[in-house]
């Protein structure tokens, strides 16, 4: 009889418990998974799972490699995930260590630098398209108003202006959650570090170089990969706030899958954007966990 | 003293029950608990993930109908009372009434038919249709249409519903262009109501300021769609391309962008929207919500501005003309089908929905509510005329555009519509940001346009 009593087999229990959720996993992203990587190779243009599958072919592919507008969109991803990154690390940082201070309103504080992160993408991008107007956005009143420009800046239907604004969006959206991370990581790098390296009087600087950085070089190395995840995958505030345009200024890889998917009914190309995009993600997550430290 | 942390099952009188289930000495105890919470669990999922299909109990049949007009005035209403006239003459058959937002609508409709799973009463906007008649997903009315004796060949439009010989929708609304302005912005700039392009061109000039001169325009001569879809971008680029004598394609479906015409179209909307005489990057809705607030002196539109400006802060200003620019922008707006894979019962059902939508007495309901002319011309449209000031204006407008032969879809590039109305948009922006002559845009849309036709 098949005794899970026995101290050798009560994993089984364990993995009876957990096959459910494995199932619904499967079903929910191993299968669509699938399905789009076998679309990829079939010439598709509205998908249905209830027809007999298409022919094989690499022509998705082949098209897709010599589509000047895929590698716009992948260089146009590429910027975007650099900046946004940098720019949310940067200030995510910066905010984290002024509210790990102790100073009379240090909860409002925290609670302001986390703000953003707590509004949805969606209303984030609206209040944005509002500021960015080209004729009666408060961006270019205030530009005005303190005579940095004498004229209205086309934010949105300029390239550079569009990318400026989509980069804004998402760098505001994005920093707090690096901010709440290295808060997190800053509250656990024990005080005697600090009083010891005061007493070897060590600068601020200095603190911050040989302390406070390599203590949470694991929490910054997580965080920096899931925002460059963010970053790589997100679609709805390019969407909303641009539409990948003007002249595919900001198109990035997710909003070009989606345009060929739903806006040109090309669901087997569109289907290889995707798959290429995903092998762009596990590759560049891979490469930035293997330069992670140990702790990572 | 107990240990804090001990399981509920291996402490107290738990203990007993405990031993008594996983004991070595019933060992078939585990197997059958453990299956039993898997498969209990393994039902829930599946349940969550497919829900009961089984019918109500009650002998009700629900229609789907799915639609983005659901919350715009006039049409939530003519869509309310046609609902209401239906149910009420199939007792025990009841319409499932789903908004989806019109940005989001054609990828929903695709899905849902890609799926399987299509609403059986079908709305869309006519330049999606083709789409949808290629893949074979809607029925062909033809039948039912000889079968209850109906002569529709005189209905406006009704070239737009048919594919490959087949009549496979019915057209709900074909619109031509006012020209809407607001009589006070006119007055102050000392400038007449325009009756050709030059003066079109003189009145947005004149009318475009900075009211309280801190160096940002506070009212525009215009306003056209700089930021959202391409299909409205299209529309009202064609305002100019179509007044200057050009056409994206001819009746053969040749396309013909590098012409004369369609250049001079292509300088007129550089004109206006290099020279800011309209505001920058809204889309057409932010556009029409200006023009009813006093901002835009004047706009060429279809029949829905009307209710907009009514509730404006310019409403009283504003009066509505024929179009300086002819022949007017017009064009099939949306049309109502079935599938053609649902049984043949529920098929009748959705036939008699299209019925009462296009009887008489609803398509004159859709006069007065919705404020447009409509496509029926059989259709008593008195109580619209007494109620609307505008009304002949209306009328002549979409009469003009139909027999010129005017719509967004340019013949030849339907099932390329997508992508023909991106590249032009992108091409268009490309003129005013990177300042092109329009000979060398024209040029490219003319090589582009003709690469879609021949991947169609």
């Amino acid at each position: 009889m098949f005794d899970l009593a026995r101290p050798s087999r009560r994993h089984w229990l364990g993995y009876l418990l957990l096959a459910p959720a494995v199932l619904l996993v499967a079903a929910l992203i191993v299968y669509p998974l699938f399905v789009s990587a076998d679309l990829s190779f079939q010439n598709v243009g509205i998908a249905r799972l209830d027809q007999p599958r298409k022919a094989f072919t690499t022509n998705n592919y082949a098209h897709l490699f010599s589509s000047p507008e895929f590698w716009m969109a992948a260089w146009v991803t590429l910027k975007l995930v650099v900046v946004v990154t940098g720019c949310c690390f940067v200030l995510g940082l910066g905010t984290a260590l002024l509210v790990n201070q102790k100073f009379r309103g240090r909860s409002v504080a925290r609670l302001l630098v986390a703000l953003p992160w707590a509004v949805p993408e969606v209303v984030a991008t609206v209040i944005f398209v509002w500021l960015f107007d080209s004729s009666a956005g408060l961006v270019n009143w205030l530009l005005i108003k303190v005579g940095l420009v004498d004229q209205m800046i086309n934010w949105l239907s300029s390239t550079s202006g569009a990318f400026a604004a989509v980069t804004t969006t998402m760098v505001w959206k994005g920093y707090p959650f690096v901010s709440i991370m290295a808060l997190a990581g800053l509250q656990s790098i024990p005080d005697d570090f600090y009083a010891a390296a005061k007493v070897d009087g060590a600068s601020a600087w200095q603190r911050l170089l040989y302390i406070t950085l390599p203590s949470l070089k694991p929490v910054i190395g997580v965080t920096l990969v899931l925002v460059m995840l963010w970053v790589f995958r997100d679609f709805s505030i390019i969407y909303v706030l641009t539409g990948g345009g003007p002249l595919k200024a900001t198109q990035t890889l997710a909003i070009m899958t989606y345009e060929q998917a739903f806006g040109f009914f090309k669901m087997g190309y569109a289907s290889a954007v995707g798959i290429v995009t995903l092998v762009i993600c596990v590759l560049a997550s891979m490469a930035m966990m293997r330069r992670a430290p140990d702790r990572f | 003293m107990k240990q804090a942390t001990l399981h509920p099952l291996t402490s107290g009188d738990n203990h007993e029950l405990h031993e008594t289930l996983f004991s070595a000495q019933r060992p078939w105890v585990r197997v059958v608990l453990a299956l039993s919470l898997a498969a209990a669990l393994t039902t829930f999922v599946v349940t969550l993930v497919k829900p009961d299909v089984t019918p109500p109990l009650a002998q009700t049949k629900v229609l789907k109908f799915i639609s983005w007009q659901k919350d715009e005035p006039g049409n939530r209403e003519w869509w309310a009372g046609i609902i209401k006239e239906f149910e009420a003459s199939h007792p025990g058959v009841t319409i499932e009434w789903i908004k989806v937002a019109r940005n989001s609508y054609a990828d929903t409709m695709l899905t849902l038919f890609a799926g399987g799973k299509p609403p059986e009463i079908v709305h869309l906007a006519a330049v999606e249709f083709h789409k949808f008649a290629e893949n074979g997903w809607l029925e062909d009315l033809g039948p039912w249409q000889k079968k209850a004796n109906l002569d529709m060949s005189k209905w406006t439009a009704i070239d737009s519903c048919i594919w490959k010989q087949k009549l496979l929708c019915v057209p709900l609304l074909y619109s031509g262009h006012p020209l809407a302005y607001n009589e006070a912005l006119l007055k102050n700039a000392g400038v007449g109501v325009p009756t050709n392009w030059e003066e079109y061109l003189n009145v947005l000039q004149k009318t475009t300021l900075d009211l309280n001169g801190d160096g940002i325009n506070d009212q525009f001569g215009t306003g056209h769609e700089t930021r959202g879809g391409g299909a409205e971008y299209l529309r009202e680029l064609m305002i100019y391309t179509l007044d200057a004598g050009g056409r994206f394609t001819d009746a053969n479906g040749k396309v013909t962008i590098d012409t004369p015409q369609m250049i001079e179209g292509l300088r007129r909307w550089k004109t206006i929207v290099k020279g800011s005489l309209t505001p920058r990057d809204l889309s057409s809705a932010e556009t029409r919500q200006m023009f009813a607030d006093g901002a835009i002196a004047m706009k060429i539109d279809g029949p829905w501005i009307y209710p907009i400006v009514q509730k404006g802060r310019a409403a009283g200003d504003i009066k509505f003309i024929s179009s300086p620019l002819q022949p007017p922008m017009g064009g099939a707006s949306n049309v109502i089908g079935m599938p053609s894979d649902i049984p043949a019962a529920t098929k009748q059902l959705v036939w008699d929905f299209i019925r009462i939508t296009i009887s008489d007495q609803q398509q004159s309901n859709f006069a007065s509510l919705v404020g447009a002319v409509p496509p029926s011309p059989t259709a008593d449209t008195s109580a619209a005329k007494a109620k609307l000031p505008h009304w002949d204006v209306l009328v002549t407008a979409m009469q003009t555009a139909a027999k010129a032969g005017v719509d967004r879809m340019p013949k030849g590039l339907e099932l390329s519509f997508n992508e023909f109305v991106k590249m032009v948009k992108e091409e268009a922006q490309r003129m005013v940001i990177d300042d092109l002559d329009p000979t060398v845009v024209a040029q490219t849309m003319q090589k582009k346009a003709e690469a879609l036709q021949k991947q169609q």
